[in-house]
């Protein structure tokens, strides 16, 4: 049995909490909050499991195989740190840290100690962006040009409240809270990124920024843009859409589909459109709670304390894109002045 | 006893499973109360006389469109699904889990009614979950409280995740309140039928009402099709099912054929959006419910569903 502790039972602790509780051989140890009245809550739901509000004294007593860290940014480092000196393996929830510097010192560290760890990008465990992926690999498209992408949501139309809006405690606002998932998909598909030039604007939000827009040039030539903002209407999901153009066609992905069109036929892929639909690429999982992509997540990481698997999205990986977002926001400060990475 | 066809509601709310775009099309369009009536009295006239409702506020406005007309008022059965976890979610981004609990403690932003349900059932920081839970099934139930109650669904989210944490106690609590409070059958609306079955049966709910997504396709179905047939087979149950058409991505000939051809289906939930698609499911609906395939009846009173 691979015992599982979770810091910080907000909405995303609970989502993983359940999800692990529920998954064969794995069982919710502890859990740890600030806040005594989740605990208390948590307590009179389910009294076999220990409660702490002080997270390094469960780490210790506890003694957990796994940790959860699912609090607000500015204490990613310093928990993902207390596991690391107790060689805890983590899943550390998007994004990393509040900037790239900040988490230096502890990816070299975790890849020194060669500690399993994962940060919470789950999008590349939604089937029609992991089914975009292996298309861009088939190779059928030929060279990659140009690309646009969105990321909305309908979320914020008044001043927010909570650590999300406060610079300090998040970092800052749509591109860190949210982009994130795009940028973080964008790499993966494109590789390492050499340019980047953005604009930003803050509306209902004092501190953070609420619209971003940004361009970037990647290192194997394609180009492209990105637009986000969690102040749009008509998205009551949040949605992510992308189009590129190569030279022997188009893909779009977005969640529902994936289009592929070919001038002529490539990677076994005929030419004119190919489509997959979200029913087609579907497949069940062990537990879904709120979505099968965060089971897809939650059992690659338990794969990779176990057995040793390897996890794609570390803390080397997300420190990529917190490297970006710096990017992002320093370019935005000058103008959209570009900015080499 | 259970309605056989209840017309889906999330169409009316922008919910669409297969494309986003569609769903944010239609939610426009159904931003017209008078457009959701017109489904509702259409479906009516053709036999459909029951309805799923969430507490959506687009919902406020329909629970009391149907209390002015008589006919509905009288005749329509609702299913009701709480609580609105859509909502619940987005104000955890906007503002954290414990300031949607400091926030409804005090009443002074977001619904004072909420604080004040808190306030008076509850009690101040009270830490104990079935009071919560129980406070939180009254203040989602009482905008509905007067219509023709049948069952009352308690969220896939709210299930999956007391399912999750393994917490059978939340689904005897749930059952006990229902059914004693509204007099409604206690309903689970679920993404894991397995898992629940096998944990309803250690919280002593007998022969449960239960809504799940089932098709020929297998999408949404989990952990597998088959797994899910056999829980079908295997254990006692009744099941509402939804998303029988995989979003729109199966026919209905197809479809029907194939969710019928399945044990213990008690009835379909079905959205439509347009008429003469409607004409056409309800009729597939009832061509392929062949009445020797299904079950006997649900009891009418709540507590025969319980041990």
């Amino acid at each position: 049995m691979l015992n599982v502790a979770v810091v910080g039972i907000g909405k995303m602790g609970l989502l993983h909490a359940g999800i692990l509780n529920g998954l064969e051989g794995v069982k919710l140890r502890a859990i740890a909050d600030t806040s005594k009245f989740l605990l208390g809550f948590a307590q009179s739901l389910k009294d076999d499991v220990e409660i702490y509000d002080d997270f390094r004294t469960m780490l210790d007593k506890s003694k957990p195989d796994a940790a959860v860290l699912a609090t607000p940014v500015f204490l990613h480092v310093p928990m993902a740190n207390e596991c690391l000196q107790r060689g805890i393996p983590f899943f550390l929830e998007k994004p990393l840290s509040l900037t790239s510097a900040d988490a230096e010192p502890l990816v070299a560290a975790v890849e020194q100690r060669k500690l399993t760890t994962m940060v919470g990008y789950m999008m590349r465990y939604v089937e029609t962006f992991a089914k975009a992926k292996q298309l861009l690999q088939s190779g059928a498209l030929g060279e990659l040009i140009t690309f646009n992408a969105t990321i909305y949501v309908s979320q914020l139309f008044k001043t927010g409240k909570g650590w999300r809006y406060d610079k300090k405690e998040s970092g800052g606002g749509v591109v860190i809270g949210q982009a994130t998932h795009l940028i973080d998909l964008l790499r993966w598909y494109f590789g390492p990124v050499s340019f980047v030039s953005a604009h930003t604007r803050n509306w209902y939000s004092q501190e953070v920024e609420d619209f971003a827009h940004a361009h970037f040039e990647f290192a194997g030539g394609v180009t492209g843009w990105f637009d986000s903002s969690w102040s749009v209407r008509h998205h009551r999901l949040l949605e992510v859409s992308l189009t590129l153009h190569a030279a022997n066609g188009n893909l779009m992905v977005c969640d529902d589909y994936v289009k592929l069109y070919l001038d002529k036929p490539a990677a076994g892929f005929p030419a004119g459109w190919t489509h997959f639909m979200k029913p087609d690429l579907f497949e069940g999982v062990e537990i879904d709670l709120g979505g099968p992509q965060y089971t897809r997540q939650d059992n690659a990481f338990i794969a990779a304390v176990k057995n040793g698997a390897a996890v794609e999205s570390d803390v080397r990986s997300a420190y990529e894109v917190q490297r970006i977002v710096d990017a992002i926001y320093a370019s935005a400060a000058k103008h959209g002045e570009p900015v080499r990475l | 006893m259970i309605d056989r066809i209840i017309l889906g509601h999330n169409q009316f709310f922008g919910v669409n499973h297969l494309e986003a775009q569609a769903g944010n099309e239609r939610e426009a369009y159904f931003s017209d109360a008078a457009r959701i009536m017109d489904i509702i009295n259409f479906s009516f006239d053709h036999g459909v006389r029951a309805m799923m409702m969430s507490t959506h506020e687009r919902a406020f406005v329909v629970s009391e469109e149907i209390q002015q007309d008589q006919r509905l008022h009288r005749e329509l059965g609702i299913y009701l699904l709480v609580p609105y976890v859509a909502k619940y979610i987005k104000q955890a981004n906007e503002k954290g889990l414990v300031n949607i609990v400091k926030d409804s403690l005090s009443g002074t932003s977001f619904q004072d009614k909420m604080g004040m349900f808190w306030r008076g059932g509850v009690g101040l920081l009270t830490k104990d979950f079935k009071k919560i839970l129980t406070a939180m099934i009254d203040f989602e139930v009482a905008p509905f409280a007067n219509l023709n109650l049948r069952a009352i669904f308690l969220h896939d989210v709210m299930t999956d995740l007391a399912l999750g944490w393994d917490v059978p106690e939340v689904f005897r609590l749930y059952a006990d309140h229902v059914q004693s409070k509204y007099n409604a059958i206690p309903a689970f609306c679920t993404k894991n039928l397995g898992k629940l079955m096998r944990l309803l049966a250690r919280a002593g709910v007998e022969n449960p009402l239960i809504m799940a997504s089932i098709n020929k396709l297998g999408y949404q179905v989990n952990p597998s099709r088959a797994a899910f047939e056999q829980t079908l087979r295997e254990h006692r149950l009744q099941l509402l099912a939804m998303s029988t058409l995989a979003a729109g991505y199966l026919k209905p000939q197809e479809a029907y054929e194939y969710l019928f051809s399945l044990p213990n289906v008690a009835s379909v939930v079905v959205g439509v959006s347009k008429k003469n698609h409607a004409q056409e499911t309800f009729a597939t609906i009832r061509h392929h419910m062949s009445p020797g395939k299904l079950r006997e009846p649900l009891p009418a009173a709540a507590h025969e569903l319980l041990a």
